[in-house]
This record gives C-alpha cells, sequence and structure tokens, in this order.
C-alpha cells in the first residue's frame, strides 16, 4: 500500500513547493510523483495482500483499477500546462489537492473495510468540492462547487447510514466478513442487510452519477474548470465503479435476486436519460456531462449482469472511456481558450467550427474520441461495449441489451455532432495554438485507443 | 432477551426521562418571579444589539478550523497516553515499545504541525489591522491650507492625534 | 493471399495518400487509379483461380487475430478468415468495376482532394473486406466501418443538405448493425468449432487430423451433451455458424428453439433483426428514406459507389447471413418477406414516377429494383437465387451508369430538374445515346441484363412453393413502372425542340473523353451480361445448388 503514502507525502511536499518562486517545477514533479505512485503499485502485482489490518485488500484487480486512475491523473496533470501561465492560479495547491484525491480513489479501489470506502470516498470528495470552485472569480464555478458540496455531502450521509444499516444486521465492516453473513444466513437475512444495500447503493450512485441521482452532475461540470472536469468524469467514476463492483461482487453477490431487478431498472433509467438529453445541449460540455451518465448507465449493465468477466468488462470499459474523454476535453480546452466568444471561454458546439481545417491533430483526436465514446469498431470503446454487452447475453439479460443498443444508437447523434461541426462547418481561419507537450500527450492517448481498438486482446490475462 | 439495540434504546428513552422529570420537578420546587432584568439575556446587564445572525469575518473560520484540527489531535493523544505507558509492553519490548510508539506519535504530531507551518507561511494567521481611512471632503480650499493651520494649532503636549483633512 | 492482397491494396493506399503532404503536386488520383485498376487486376486474377464447378468456399486465407479471455464463456476467438464462393465472388468482380469507374468519376474532384481519396480508397477496402470475410465478426467490422468514409464522403463533398443526409445515413444504417452486433453475440454463445472442439474433447490430436467423419461425430456427442461446456470452443465462423449441428443443445439460438419470448422462437427474432439490419442497407420499404436523402447530397462518385455497390451488400447479408444462418426464418415467413419485397417493387416505382428530380427518381428506381433482389431471395428457388445475384450485379452496373448520367447533365448546368430541360438530343446526341441504353438496360429491354435479372428473379417467385402465385403478379407491375417513369423521362428531356429553363443551351456540350470511358464500357457490360447471362449464371448455380439443400426439408 505505498502509492498511498507516498501520495499523501508527495501532496505536502506539493504543498510546499508552492512557495518557491518559480512555479516550472511543480508540473514534472507532479507527474514524476504520479509514475512513482504508478510503479509502486505494481510492488503487489500477482499477490493478494491484506494491508493495514484489514483495512485494504490489494489484487491484480484493484491494481488495474488503481493504474487506470492513476494513469487518468496522469494524463490530466499533464494537460495542466496552462496553470502555470495564469498569474491567480495557485498550482501547486491544486497538484496537491489532485494527489489527495488520488489517495482517496485508490482506497475506494482496494478498501477491505466498509470504514475505509466512507473515508476514501471523503477524500476524493473533498478535493474534488475544493477543485470545483477553484475558479474563484466565476460564479459558475462557485456554484458548482456548492452544489457539489451540498449533494456530495448529502449523498455520503446516505451511504454512512448506509453501512451502519449493514454494521447491525452482520455485526462487521469487513467485506468478506458481510459476504459470510450472507451466506451462512441464506435464508433469513436480516431486513436491515436490505436497507443498508440500498442506501449504500443510492451512496455509490450519486457517486458515478447514475439516475435517478444524477441531477448535480450537468450543473458541477459545466461550473467546475475544464482541467478538473476530465478528472471528475475519469478518476472518480472508475473509482466509484470499482468500489460498486467490489461491494456487489464480494458482499452481495448472495443477495444477487434481490439487488438486479432494482439496478437493471436504474440501468435503463440512466441510459435513458443521459443519452436522450444529451442530444438536445448546445453546450460541449454540457453534453459530456450527459455522455458521463449515460456511460455510467453501460458500465451499470455489467453490474447488473454480474458474472465472472464482469471485471473483465469493467476495467476495459473504464480504461477506453477515460482515454476518450481525457483527449476530449483536453481538445476543448485549448479549443475553448483559443476561441473566446463574448461570454468569455467558448465551450459550445460551434467553437468546433471548422477545426478540422486548421488543425488537422486536433481535429482527428476529436473524432477518434468521439468514435470510441460512439463505440464505433476498430476503437477501444467498441470493445468495451461489446464486452458489457456479451456480459449481459450470457447472463441472459436480453431487453436490457437492446434498450442499450438503442441508446447507443442516440448516442451516435450527439458524439456526431463534434464531428459535423469540426469537418463539415467552416470556422475561424486562424489555427489554435497547441503546446508541442500537451500535443504528445494527446496523441499517445489517441493511439492507445486505436491500438487497443485493434488489438483488444493486449489486456489479456491480466485481469 | 434484549439486543444491543434495545439496550441502546432503553438508555435513549432513560435519557428523556430523567432530563424532563427533573426539569419539571426544578420547575415545581423552585420560587417563580420574573422581573425585567431577569427576563433579559445577559443577566450581567449586558443589552443584546441587534440579530444574533451576523456575518463573521472569514479569518475566524481559518482559525477555528486549525483549532478543531489541534482540538482532535489532543483528544487522540490522550488513548495514545495510556497505551504508551504500559510497563508490560516496554518490559517485553525492552524499551523498543516506547521509542516506537513516540516515533509513531512524532509523526503524527509533526504532520499536523506541518499544517499549521503551511497556514503560517500563506498568511492565515496574521490578523491584519483595518488601515486607516482618511476621509477627504469635496472643497476649493486647497489641502495645504489645511495643513498650514493644523500645524500652527497643533498642541504641543499631546502629537498623537493625527493631522487629518478634514474641516 | 490474393483475398489479403484486394482489402489490403487499398487500405495501404489509404494510409499512404492520408501521410503524404497536402500539395497540389502530388497526383493523389492517379494513384487512386493505380490502386483501382490493380484491384480489378486482382479480382479478375481471383475469377480465373475459382473453380466454377466447386460449391464450397475457396482461396481461404486463416490467421488468428484477436484472442480475448472472457471468463466462463471461454475465449473469444475472432479469426482473419477468408474466402470467396459463387455468391461474392460476382460481387467481388463488381465492386472492383464499379470502384474503378467511381474514380474516374473523381475527376472533377477540386476540393481537398487528398482527404477526399484517402476515404475513397478506405471505402474501397472495407467493401472489399465485407465480401470476402468469412468469419461473422471480420465481416460485421468492415461492415460498420464503412459507414465512416461514406459518412465523410457525403458530409464533405455532398449538397446543400449534407449534414442532414449523412447522419441520417449514419444512424439508419448503424441502427441495422447493432441489432446485427446483438444476433451475432447470441449466434456466438450458440455455436462451436466442432474442429477446436474435437482437439479440446480430445477427441483429436490436432486440428489438422479432423476430417468430415469426426466433425459428424463431434456433432453427434454435442446434441446427446457428452462435451462438457469448457471443452466447447465457441466460433464467429460464418461456416460453421451455417451447419446446424454446431449449435448447442439448450443454447439461446439454437435449432430446437426452447428460448421463446412472447411466445416467438427466439431464433425467429434474431432472424428479423439480422433481417432488418440488411433491410435497411438494401433498402426495403418502409425503411428505405435514407437513401433518397443520400442519393441526392452525395457527390456522383459517392452516388456511383453507394448504388453499385454498397446496396448490393444488403442482398449479400440476406443469402449469406439472415437466410444462411436461419433457414427456418426464411422458410417460415417466405410470403411476409417476399411480400415486402414486392411493396418494395411497386411502391419504389410509383415514388420513382412522381419525383421531377432526376437523381431522386433513380434513388427510387434503386429501392423497386432492390425489391426483386428480396423477392428473389424469398422465392428460396434455384432460379430465384441466381436471378438474385444477377439482379445485384445487373443492377450495380446499371445504376452506376444512370447516377453517372445524372453527373454528367449537373456537371454542366448545375440543375437535375427532369421538367427543366427538353430536346437534349440536338445537342448531345452520344450522351442521349448512353442515357438510352441504360433507360432500357434498366427498365428490362431483353438483350440487356436488367431484363434477365427481372426475369429470373420473377420465375423464381411463380416457381416457389412457398409463395402465391399473385405475389409475383403483382411485381410484374413494377417492371411496367419501371418502363413508364424511364420512358417518360427519356421524352421529356430528349425529345422535341431544344429548350432548358435557365437558358444554358450554350452550356450542354456533348460527352468528353472521360466520361466516355465511364459509361461506355458500364454499357457494354450490361449488353454483354443481357447476351451471355451464363457468364454469372456458371459462377452461381454450383454455389446456390448446395446453399438450396437446407431448404429441401
Amino acid at each position: 500500500m505505498l502509492p498511498i503514502i507516498l501520495l499523501s507525502v508527495f501532496g505536502i511536499v506539493l504543498l510546499f513547493m508552492g512557495f518557491l518562486k518559480s512555479k516550472v517545477l511543480l508540473l514534472p514533479a507532479t507527474l514524476v510523483f504520479i509514475l512513482a505512485a504508478l510503479a509502486t503499485t505494481f510492488m503487489d502485482w500477482g499477490k493478494t495482500y491484506l494491508y493495514f489490518q484489514n483495512m485494504l485488500l490489494t489484487n491484480n484487480l484493484a491494481i488495474l483499477f488503481t493504474t487506470i486512475v492513476l494513469l487518468s491523473a496522469f494524463m490530466v496533470v499533464a494537460l495542466s500546462n496552462s496553470f502555470i501561465e495564469d498569474e491567480q492560479a495557485q498550482p501547486a495547491e491544486y497538484y496537491a489537492l489532485l494527489l489527495f484525491s488520488l489517495v482517496g480513489a485508490i482506497m475506494m479501489i482496494s478498501f477491505e473495510n466498509l470504514i475505509m470506502l466512507f473515508v476514501g470516498v471523503e477524500i476524493l470528495s473533498v478535493a474534488m468540492y475544493v477543485l470545483a470552485g477553484s475558479d474563484k472569480h466565476s460564479p459558475r464555478s462557485n456554484e458548482a462547487a456548492l452544489k457539489y458540496f451540498l449533494m456530495g455531502a448529502f449523498a455520503t450521509g446516505i451511504m454512512l447510514f448506509g453501512i451502519a444499516l449493514l454494521y447491525g444486521a452482520t455485526g462487521t465492516f469487513v467485506v468478506s466478513g458481510i459476504k459470510s453473513y450472507v451466506y451462512t444466513n441464506a435464508y433469513g437475512v436480516s431486513l436491515l442487510l436490505y436497507m443498508g444495500i440500498i442506501l449504500l447503493l443510492i451512496g455509490m450512485l450519486f457517486k458515478v452519477s447514475a439516475a435517478p441521482f444524477h441531477f448535480w452532475t450537468p450543473d458541477v461540470y459545466d461550473g467546475t474548470p475544464g482541467l478538473f472536469t476530465a478528472f471528475m468524469s475519469t478518476v472518480v467514476k472508475t473509482a466509484g465503479f470499482a468500489a460498486l463492483f467490489r461491494v456487489l461482487s464480494v458482499s452481495f453477490v448472495g443477495v444477487y435476486s434481490f439487488w438486479w431487478g432494482t439496478l437493471a431498472a436504474l440501468t435503463c433509467l440512466t441510459l435513458l436519460i443521459g443519452n436522450v438529453t444529451a442530444v438536445y445541449q448546445t453546450s460541449f460540455k454540457r453534453m459530456m456531462a450527459y455522455s458521463s451518465i449515460s456511460h455510467a448507465g453501460y458500465l451499470l449493465i455489467g453490474l447488473t449482469a454480474l458474472g465472472t468477466q464482469t471485471k473483465q468488462a469493467l476495467v476495459f470499459y473504464s480504461l477506453a472511456y477515460s482515454l476518450a474523454t481525457i483527449s476530449a476535453f483536453g481538445v476543448l480546452l485549448v479549443v475553448s481558450r483559443q476561441r473566446q466568444d463574448t461570454n468569455g471561454v467558448n465551450e459550445n458546439f460551434d467553437a468546433f467550427n471548422g477545426l478540422a481545417r486548421q488543425n488537422p491533430l486536433l481535429g482527428f483526436v476529436m473524432a477518434v474520441s468521439m468514435l470510441s465514446l460512439a463505440g464505433i469498431p476498430l476503437t477501444a470503446g467498441f470493445w468495451g461495449k461489446f464486452m458489457i454487452f456479451t456480459t449481459a447475453a450470457d447472463k441472459g439479460i436480453y431487453w436490457i441489451l437492446v434498450f442499450a443498443v438503442l441508446m447507443s444508437t442516440v448516442g451516435i447523434y450527439y458524439y456526431f455532432r463534434v464531428i459535423i461541426a469540426m469537418y463539415f462547418r467552416e470556422g475561424a481561419a486562424e489555427p489554435v495554438k497547441v503546446a508541442p507537450f500537451y500535443r504528445y500527450v494527446l496523441i499517445a492517448a489517441t493511439i492507445l485507443t486505436l491500438v487497443l481498438g485493434l488489438a483488444p486482446g493486449l489486456l489479456e490475462g491480466l485481469v | 432477551m434484549l439486543s444491543d439495540f434495545g439496550i441502546i434504546l432503553l438508555f435513549i428513552l432513560a435519557a428523556f426521562a430523567f432530563i424532563s422529570l427533573v426539569l419539571f420537578g426544578a420547575s415545581f420546587l423552585r420560587p417563580d418571579r420574573p422581573n425585567v432584568e431577569k427576563m433579559s439575556t445577559y443577566e450581567s446587564g449586558e443589552e443584546p444589539v441587534g440579530n444574533a445572525n451576523v456575518q463573521f469575518n472569514i479569518r475566524f473560520y481559518v482559525v477555528a478550523l486549525i483549532f478543531v484540527l489541534f482540538d482532535v489531535e489532543l483528544v487522540f493523544l490522550f488513548p495514545w497516553a495510556t497505551v504508551f505507558g504500559q510497563k508490560t509492553l516496554i518490559n517485553e519490548t525492552k524499551g523498543l515499545w516506547g521509542w516506537f510508539s513516540l516515533a509513531e506519535m512524532s509523526i503524527f504530531v509533526l504532520t499536523l504541525a506541518l499544517g499549521l507551518a503551511y497556514a503560517w507561511v500563506k498568511g492565515y494567521l496574521s490578523w491584519v489591522k483595518p488601515q486607516q481611512k482618511i476621509p477627504t471632503v469635496d472643497t476649493k480650499v486647497p489641502q495645504s491650507l489645511y495643513d498650514q493651520v493644523n500645524k500652527k494649532y497643533q498642541p504641543k503636549a499631546k502629537a498623537s492625534q493625527p493631522a487629518s483633512g478634514t474641516v | 493471399m490474393i483475398l489479403s492482397l484486394l482489402i489490403f491494396l487499398p487500405l495501404i493506399g489509404a494510409l499512404v495518400v492520408a501521410l503524404l503532404p497536402d500539395n497540389q503536386h502530388i497526383p493523389f488520383k492517379w494513384l487512386t487509379l493505380g490502386v483501382a485498376m490493380a484491384e480489378l487486376l486482382l479480382s479478375v486474377v481471383a475469377y480465373t483461380q475459382f473453380d466454377q464447378q466447386q460449391a464450397g468456399y475457396q482461396l481461404l486465407e486463416q490467421a488468428d487475430w484477436i484472442t480475448l479471455p472472457l471468463g466462463n464463456l471461454g475465449v473469444v476467438s475472432i479469426d482473419y478468415l477468408l474466402g470467396v464462393d459463387g455468391i461474392s465472388l460476382p460481387l467481388v468482380v463488381l465492386s472492383s468495376v464499379i470502384l474503378l469507374i467511381g474514380v474516374l468519376s473523381s475527376w472533377t474532384i477540386e476540393n481537398r482532394q487528398k482527404a477526399y481519396f484517402s476515404l475513397y480508397l478506405l471505402l474501397s477496402g472495407t467493401i472489399m473486406g465485407c465480401f470476402v470475410a468469412l468469419d461473422f465478426f471480420l465481416f460485421f467490422l468492415f461492415f460498420e466501418f464503412m459507414l465512416l468514409p461514406m459518412y465523410f464522403l457525403i458530409g464533405l463533398w455532398g449538397g446543400p443538405r449534407r449534414e442532414y443526409a449523412s447522419i441520417k445515413f449514419f444512424l439508419y444504417t448503424l441502427l441495422g448493425s447493432v441489432l446485427i452486433l446483438l444476433v451475432m453475440i447470441g449466434l456466438y454463445l450458440s455455436v462451436m468449432d466442432p474442429v477446436s472442439t474435437a482437439v479440446m474433447a480430445g477427441l483429436a490430436t490436432d486440428a489438422a487430423s479432423v476430417d468430415q467423419d469426426l466433425i459428424r461425430l463431434v456433432q453427434a456427442q454435442l446434441a446427446d451433451m457428452h462435451i462438457s461446456s469448457s471443452q466447447i470452443v465457441h466460433t464467429f465462423d460464418l461456416r460453421y455458424m451455417a451447419d446446424g449441428g454446431n449449435y448447442l443443445p439448450n443454447a439461446f439460438l439454437s435449432g430446437a428453439g426452447e428460448t421463446t419470448f412472447w411466445g416467438i422462437p427466439a431464433r425467429m427474432i434474431a432472424f428479423w433483426a439480422v433481417f432488418l439490419g440488411f433491410a435497411i442497407k438494401l433498402p426495403i420499404v418502409p425503411l428505405h428514406t435514407w437513401l433518397p436523402d443520400a442519393h441526392v447530397e452525395a457527390p456522383t462518385p459517392v452516388s456511383v459507389v453507394l448504388a453499385g455497390v454498397l446496396l448490393k451488400i444488403g442482398g449479400y447479408g440476406f443469402i449469406r447471413i439472415a437466410w444462411g444462418l436461419f433457414p427456418d426464418g426464411g422458410a417460415q415467413y417466405a410470403q411476409t418477406l417476399a411480400g415486402l419485397g414486392v411493396l418494395s417493387i411497386v411502391y419504389g416505382g410509383l415514388n420513382a414516377l412522381a419525383q421531377n428530380d432526376l437523381k431522386k427518381m433513380i434513388a427510387y428506381s434503386s429501392v423497386s429494383h432492390m425489391g426483386f433482389v428480396l423477392l428473389g431471395v424469398a422465392s428460396l428457388t434455384s432460379e430465384g437465387i441466381n436471378g438474385a445475384i444477377y439482379q445485384m450485379v445487373s443492377h450495380g452496373v446499371l445504376s452506376a451508369m444512370l447516377f453517372l448520367i445524372v453527373g454528367v447533365i449537373y456537371d454542366r448546368t448545375h440543375d437535375r430538374r427532369i421538367d427543366s430541360y427538353r430536346g437534349l438530343l440536338q445537342v448531345m446526341p452520344h450522351y442521349a445515346v448512353l442515357t438510352a441504353v441504360a433507360f432500357f438496360g434498366s427498365l428490362g429491354l431483353p438483350g440487356f441484363s436488367g431484363f434477365v435479372g427481372e426475369l429470373f428473379t420473377l420465375m423464381g417467385g411463380f416457381q416457389s412453393l412457398w409463395l402465391p402465385g399473385w405475389l409475383p403478379s403483382v411485381a410484374v407491375s413494377g417492371i411496367v413502372l419501371a418502363a413508364a417513369y424511364l420512358l417518360w423521362s427519356l421524352q421529356r428531356m430528349f425529345f422535341g425542340p431544344l429548350w432548358t429553363r435557365d437558358g444554358v443551351e450554350s452550356t450542354l456540350t456533348d460527352l468528353n473523353g472521360r466520361e466516355r470511358l465511364m459509361l461506355i464500357p458500364l454499357g457494354l457490360l450490361a449488353l454483354l451480361l443481357g447476351l451471355l447471362p451464363n457468364v454469372l449464371f456458371n459462377l452461381s448455380n454450383a454455389t446456390v445448388a448446395q446453399w438450396l439443400e437446407k431448404f429441401n426439408v
């Protein structure tokens, strides 16, 4: 569990590095720190360890999820060079908060004790509340922070209540302990357990923004500075699903028949709301918010059809989704900043008009990430969807599959609006300027998306 | 047979019952002769001015936050002290236990102190005094004339009164 | 090797074009033309190597591509498996011809040549891949990936409503392909690979030693549930999927049809899902509405490829996948399906009659003509299926020619309305002659290819044991309608005194050399196919005969 300790220490170190006159060192230092954490993550590869008196458990699955989270964070940080140029910003604090939130994410991924889940969620969330409001001069950012804080605090409260009820029912906080309680009392599970499961699920679904607990998502995503939106929609979501998977696949697998119907209904609702509402957005960022809701829906299919290959599907899908989302936000960041309209940064679809003509590279990166999110073959997103669908097909839940497939067709419509704007419309004459390092990160993410699309077997045997 | 929760419920009920009993009993027993002074908010005689719902200076919150942090640290130190002082443990480990727990607590306290240092350097602890604002008056008489008059009649013994541009 | 070349030559070409600098002096069109000619050469070589007497798949190529372990689902193994038979080879040759003509027709593209030819080559490669892929997954990848270059070709070089047309095209076809994807997953879970399963179950030492008898043995053991589920190797191989013996007992899509939804066997639902997927592509009324929009907005070469080749993938999918994998569905619903075909024939014909836009008229005539393909396939007779394949090839040639003809007049005046022209014969005699050839060929004049295709599909319809006689009788009216709208247009546009709506008579010049080079070979091809139908029938007959065996219950 070295990465947790390392990231905490690095976060403090970064805070104090903020006192240096020069801000140049911050970005490379943060990248190195994340890489160091990533390297130490793999020290436990192939083994299953319990840490801190059964508080945390690392196994290969946890390591893979941690890798996705750290990789996403790495890319987000790498795209953050605009902080350095901004006079008002306090990059050291942002980076430190990002590292602290990663600590929370890793706890959520590898918890063995439900208390650790709660602590992880809180560490992650508190850092995100601050980051959501980091643009102090924008009323939208302040609104986002407040909304996120109130809703998030409410959700964690519900979750904590659920955990308390679970303790009341089973007498333990340990995930595997709850499992053995469920198995030994297969015919007379306490009502408290069911209540606890529902409340815990509500709290977690809040965090991953699944309907009907999604209503904070669009406003928060919209108001939060773009970079942190990218972080929020990848790291928080991946960690949330890792936590959901752990608790559902270990603790509550014995009462699958109790929760799967509810989860299936919520899955369909999430898919419906996310996809249909995304169609009506004029702001690209809001569209991405609804798209993140819809992707929560696809990931929920994997959980609804819980089986042996669910974890592989979740890992692959999270990776594909994170790569595509970060490169999309990366393009949005430069474009919105350099093509401002009267209201400041322009985050609408029309900001992308004619982008492919002026910046073929940015256009291609965006197109690939949109295709991946839409699930077109030869991108990583297609295989993610394919695996999720296969999971559902194997479980025999065909109706949810048909619904998801219809919704993914709706998805094409709004993802392609960006492509239409970039390729078919006329736009500003001067190209958008992109820093070299920024460009390398985008290229790397795109290549990874395409490589995973051509050879999904690369991840074979890891899970 | 009562479950553990039942016992807790009993405790809660007993607490309610006890408090209501005491309060009711007291109200029956005590003499009740109110007057205006007794009914005021502060018996010391301080008159409350305005609503209690006023905005505090934001610095209070920062200080309060830091205070709470160290308060919690203190709460943590007490149980630690009992474990730290256990003679059997110290004897069994030939004194190593003491060093170990001392080191652990030092790390904990130091980390918090680091936070305090950060807040200090950032300037959250320095309570900046309000800057004195010199009022100005829109008049055709130039400022230099006032300064002349002020200088001329400046009291020699008490020079503490600052020169101002007021008429 | 030759089939791989057919796919990868254009794909590599696309990559090369995409990587070359965007420079006016680089002859992108010559490069593309070279690739297209090499493609034609390759397909002719494939044609000569093909043994026409033999029914099965030939020129097979196989390699492992993607292996993806999926827990207790076993291993997804997607093979790179290519091959052609008498059904796909005619379409491969047709595609290479039409794609070559398409390059010639693209000669006038000035705007963003690099992107255009790169996408065009990408499209060519995926089309070829679709026709030669024998692994369902590989087929699906090509089928879906094909949409992207097409989408950009319409969206970037199209007419004023190109955004609407291109996204409509994309969404319609994608909806179809996701239905196919669902069925593909279901099939995958229900079908075993007998060769690998034999090896896994210990019945054979290695894959090479598995022969037909052993496959029968494996299938028998599977039916008796002697093979444990961990030993079953699933497959996407279309050859194994087409063999009913390879279906797992009690599986989702097994032949016995235990799984039902609302009383309908899952197999039948799957059949309809696949049918819809390809019917959108063909297209069949009422799923055709994307076609007129796409054609009207698409530039001429894209229209040519769209009508000439892309629609055929729908028909090919019918024969290979919808009917090929679900013969029971095809047999059970033969009447409804043929009815849909006849509806397309009549509805498309009536719509064409009402159009004033020449391109839209031809688009609706495509709907009508592709209805014959469905009728022929649904008849489940040797004549019908052969006729359907023939009709696809013939329509590929003729519709390409028709769209080129529209392109010729549109290039000159930017006006496609039929009633904007009169007496074109006087200034454009050669154009008039070639238009007449295309129109007569299309309306089914004996001696041209259209006649043979329609005749055979109708004969199939009348001879079919599954269809009532009135269905093909109604379909005959489609030929009458075709004669009506084509001849009426011919009369209105070409005869009488010279007149144009906008007074642009001076711009009306006769065909130039490039246009002749495109139109005359196509006209000759239509004539050749009409006079020597055996060239095609010899190719497809053996395969079709074997294909029909599973309907002789």
